[in-house]
């Protein structure tokens, strides 16, 4: 199998401290490899040592199957990146900060224009970033990252700190990226349901270490989200979805469907409404990154 | 690689007010000599017959202070652009070599001080003109008034830059900036081994070529470890 990205028992030590521990990911391409895991749980250090901003205290990291450590610049060569907060030069204008980028990477000057235009900022190249808003500045942030046209894209916690609509944005302009060149993303964040909608493959990471990674459907089957129905009469109407044969559990005046396809949800509800019962809402329990880690790790311990 | 580095520093450069520091710097010392003169130009003139070397002695008295001054305000600001939004991690994770980038920094610092001196030169040559100094004019000497000091304060130079490019606090190279213009003040009382009397070009020999020599075996040399330094770090 051909990994793009593939590192081996690699691990980060600050002084006493392990920020990585043992951490083996394996990204195939194509994919859109989700990287999760709370703050503080290794995943910019990661990062950082497969962009050679940071050297690994032990491990190895091979990127398109090179040794990071020994061919460094030619595998930058097809990568791009945003690590964390957008890196920017305030009094140079969006069309200046990508040209000093452009020099140094040796991309034709039309590639400047056309990054602008993927993260629609072609009316204001010729602002200085200065005046920009944090949505602007971090997609400014992502046409730098895509100026030498990379095969595999690293993207740090690319919605920290936006507003819904630009979070949106962003997600809306990372899904149609693969599709459109057959693109690589590592994309990181705390927010499972962040990643939930863009990726597909996932890797999660809690102190330092890797505790899962496989697609994002296995996740899925993992997280086992339930719907909550919240109902009138909410005991009884749980008793006769019990009649019914629906499993179910009743819990504070809330039935959670434990299966919940959509010809179970449907089937749950007609029974109800059909025995008189008033449905107020139906609604998909959000579990955060938080109770998978809980359920994980609890399960883990069960095995 | 190094080219195109330097191309994209110099755009970096742009509206931060660099080129016009490598200006005011030695405007500053002439219009400094420009009070001196103009106050008591009869006077000066007569305290020597060679008019030329006496005002050139006159002009490098604040040549070397200007110099350190100049160097450790550049460098911080060179290094403010990078940390200002730590575009250093930007930067670094393009495909170019961590000692390609110092270099490049360095280079661009190089050529300011190179343009500064080189107008100390000019400015030099065109108020000395303007003051009638004789026709005998030593262009040699005012070669060297303008240059030495520029290739004695290499070590200077060097040191900031390395201090600035790894400081995570920018008090410290400020500090060290501050203190080299007080060492380059008191250049007279100073031992000959310390970098920040070189650019005075005074030693107990009595030879300038000597500093020039001195600046830039430790300026390569203090390039070196400060390149070596920053290579060897973790990006922030």
């Amino acid at each position: 199998m051909e990994y793009v990205v593939q590192t081996t028992n690699l691990s980060k030590r600050f002084g006493k401290e392990s920020a990585v521990i043992g951490l083996d990911m394996k990204i195939r391409k194509g994919e859109i490899y989700g990287f999760l895991g709370p703050n503080g749980a290794g995943k910019t250090t990661t990062i950082r040592m497969l962009l050679g901003l940071m050297k690994a205290s032990s491990g190895t990291i091979q990127i398109f199957e090179k040794d990071l450590n020994k061919e460094k610049i030619n595998i930058l060569k097809r990568v791009g990146s945003l690590v964390e907060n957008p890196s920017y030069y305030p009094h140079l204008t969006a069309y200046e900060n990508l040209e000093a980028l452009r020099k140094i990477l040796g991309v034709p000057k039309t590639r400047i224009h056309e990054v602008l235009e993927i993260v629609r900022l072609t009316e204001v190249a010729n602002k200085k970033v200065k005046g920009f808003s944090l949505g602007m500045k971090q997609r400014l942030g992502i046409a730098a990252s895509l100026l030498n046209s990379p095969e595999l894209l690293i993207l740090d916690e690319p919605t920290n700190g936006l507003d819904p609509s630009g979070i949106i944005e962003i997600r809306n302009l990372i899904k149609q990226l693969p599709a459109e060149t057959g693109m690589t993303i590592l994309i990181s964040s705390h927010l499972l349901s962040e990643i939930d909608q863009m990726a597909t493959t996932v890797g999660i990471v809690t102190k330092g270490k890797m505790i899962y990674q496989d697609s994002i459907e296995s996740l899925r089957m993992y997280a086992q989200q339930k719907v909550l129905l919240k109902v009138s009469d909410s005991e009884q109407a749980w008793r006769s979805l019990l009649g019914n044969g629906i499993k179910a559990d009743w819990e504070d005046g809330i039935i959670l469907l434990s299966e919940h396809s959509d010809e179970k949800v449907a089937k749950a509800i007609h029974t109800l409404v059909h025995e008189g019962y008033s449905i107020y809402r139906v609604e998909d329990e959000k579990r955060s990154l938080e109770d998978t880690f809980l359920q994980m790790t609890t399960r883990e311990k069960v095995i | 690689m190094i080219g195109n580095l330097l191309r994209a520093d110099f755009l970096k450069i742009k509206r931060k007010g660099l080129w016009f520091l490598a200006f005011l710097g030695p405007f500053g010392v002439i219009a400094l000599q420009m009070v001196n003169y103009g106050v008591r130009k009869d006077y000066l003139l007569n305290q020597s017959d060679d008019d030329w070397g006496y005002f050139l002695e006159y002009v490098h008295s604040f040549t070397p202070l200007a110099l350190v001054l100049g160097i450790a305000i550049l460098t911080s600001f060179m290094a403010s652009i990078e940390n200002e939004t730590n575009a250093w991690k930007q930067l670094i994770s393009l495909p170019v070599s961590k000692m390609s980038v110092y270099l490049s920094k360095f280079m661009v610092l190089g050529s300011l001080l190179f343009v500064s001196s080189l107008l100390l030169g000019v400015f030099s040559l065109g108020y000395g003109i303007l003051l009638n100094l004789g026709d005998q004019i030593p262009y040699l000497e005012l070669l060297k008034y303008s240059f030495y000091p520029y290739l004695a304060a290499l070590p200077v130079l060097a040191l900031q830059l390395w201090i600035s490019s790894v400081s995570q606090n920018q008090g410290i190279p400020i500090t060290t900036g501050v203190l080299g213009v007080i060492f380059a003040y008191s250049a007279f009382i100073l031992p000959d081994w310390m970098i920040w009397k070189w650019p005075s070009l005074m030693n107990e020999w009595d030879e300038p070529l000597i500093n020039v020599m001195l600046g830039i075996g430790v300026g390569t040399l203090l390039y070196i470890v400060g390149m070596l330094d920053f290579t060897r770090r973790d990006v922030k």
